[in-house]
């Protein structure tokens, strides 16, 4: 009887759920999900593509060392932290992309090291690999600024008002987001 | 004591009224720059090629757009050539996406669009060049062939001044990889049943005319019914029923020379290479 009475309650909780915006509160939040996990591709993108970058350069500049090794460092240390979709708080995206931004700053390092080398600048592999890092960071852009428009939906849809008060009954909290890297506002800076 | 808090005022109301001139010249300038970030509205009636720049004639701009509706009729693939006198205050590859995106350039479940943009050089600004694949070409479109098809057989030209020769070689190839990639099945389906439709419009006109004269030579006041063996009603319908699928068979056919039908809201995540000149 208890049983039957319960269940006659959560029936009737149906269409009150659906209408209080439970289900598009699950959307959102699936979606931003769904948006990390692009960003975690796009940024494991790159770091495949950095092998075969770092044994063209190899190639010809044999003797930057320390650059070369300062990247594959780098990429080890980003690919070593992996964020899990569910777990997403603002430390750990934090985290991320500040291994991430080092594995940037090695590589233009590298970019810039490069340019001693017209042979290698010339050549056609390297040409590829170079355009298809330069693709990656637009990719990088793009899906990260995805990201942070399907967490703005999310954040701002559980905080309106009805949905605000009853939103952490159901564990939807505030979702993190991405900050500008730093020093990405300013230009960067050219000296001759 | 009285004196210095008068004294100090005087220099510390000056220093106010500059810093506070000074933040009204950075919001305005702010806005300006906000206000100039933004990528261009979609074109009205909806064309593909958009030259905002101005560095293309009359003649020049027809000829491509003809080439690439033809282009997009037989592939479903949209490619849309932009030239643009400022990048809004963004870099070329940022411009070109979200152009693509807010324009909806290509099939929306496909994402077939690609975005050829060209941003003229100026005495005081380089000339850019980008190309944007939507998601679903950046497979027969990589970016290192992107990049190549802007170095190779656009910035040359444009080097020349030749705007028209750069943009319609880079449009060439791009038509040329992408052609086998996606089919427009809506296309020949259409194709496919008109004839047989204007067909059967022809035949119904064939049988009402003849219904009718037989009708007209029974009794020449009498427009079909009691004259014709046929009930008005049904004339009517099959009347109704051949201009239809004439008219059908007609807007096939306009469609076919005429312009172009719209974006399908495909969208762009980052691919495509761009250069500078």
């Amino acid at each position: 009887m208890k049983n039957l009475k319960k269940m006659i309650w959560a029936l009737l909780m149906v269409p009150f759920l659906t209408s209080c915006g439970y289900n598009s509160m699950v959307e959102l939040g699936e979606n931003v999900d769904a948006k990390w996990s692009q960003v975690e591709n796009v940024y494991q993108r790159r770091a495949d593509l950095i092998p075969n970058l770092v044994n063209v350069v190899k190639g010809y500049a044999a003797h930057e060392k320390e650059t070369l090794q300062g990247v594959v460092e780098a990429r080890s240390k980003a690919t070593g932290i992996n964020v899990n979709a569910d777990g997403l708080t603002e430390d750990k995206i934090a985290q991320f992309q500040q291994a991430q931004q080092g594995l940037s700053s090695a590589l233009s390092r590298l970019m810039v090291v490069v340019e001693k080398y017209p042979d290698l600048k010339a050549n056609e592999n390297f040409r590829d690999l170079q355009a298809q890092l330069e693709g990656t960071e637009n990719r990088i852009a793009v899906e990260r600024r995805n990201f942070n428009e399907a967490t703005r939906a999310y954040n701002t849809y559980i905080k309106k008002f009805p949905r605000a008060i009853y939103a952490s009954w159901f564990d939807f909290e505030k979702k993190p987001y991405f900050k500008a890297d730093e020093g990405s506002n300013q230009a960067p800076k050219v000296e001759f | 004591m009285k004196n210095s808090k008068n004294s100090t005022p005087m220099v510390f109301r000056a220093s106010n009224v500059f810093s506070k001139l000074g933040v009204i010249a950075f919001m305005l300038l702010l806005s300006i720059s906000v206000m100039a970030q933004d990528i261009p509205s979609k074109p009205n009636p909806p064309r593909l090629v958009n030259d905002l720049a101005g560095i293309l004639n009359q003649q020049q701009v027809s000829q491509l757009e003809n080439y690439l509706v033809q282009f997009a009729k037989e592939t479903s693939t949209q490619v849309v050539v932009v030239t643009t006198p400022d990048l809004g205050g963004t870099d070329k590859a940022d411009f070109t996406f979200k152009l693509g995106d807010k324009w909806g350039v290509g099939q929306a479940g496909k994402n077939n669009g690609i975005v050829v943009m060209v941003k003229p050089k100026t005495r005081t600004s380089n000339g850019e060049a980008f190309i944007a694949t939507g998601y679903g070409l950046e497979g027969v479109v990589p970016d290192a062939i992107a990049k190549q098809i802007v170095e190779n057989d656009m910035i040359p030209r444009f080097k020349q001044n030749d705007y028209f020769g750069g943009i319609a070689s880079g449009v060439q190839v791009i038509a040329d990889i992408t052609r086998g990639e996606y089919t427009a099945d809506e296309y020949t389906a259409k194709h496919e049943s008109s004839p047989f439709s204007g067909i059967i419009g022809i035949v119904v006109i064939f049988v009402l005319v003849s219904f009718i004269s037989r009708g007209s030579k029974h009794d020449k006041n009498n427009m079909g019914g009691r004259g014709s063996s046929l009930p008005f009603w049904l004339m009517m319908s099959m009347m109704g029923g051949s201009s239809r699928s004439h008219g059908g068979s007609f807007g096939n056919f306009s469609s076919g020379s005429g312009g172009f039908g719209g974006f399908g809201g495909g969208s762009f995540g980052g691919g495509g290479a761009g250069g500078s000149w």
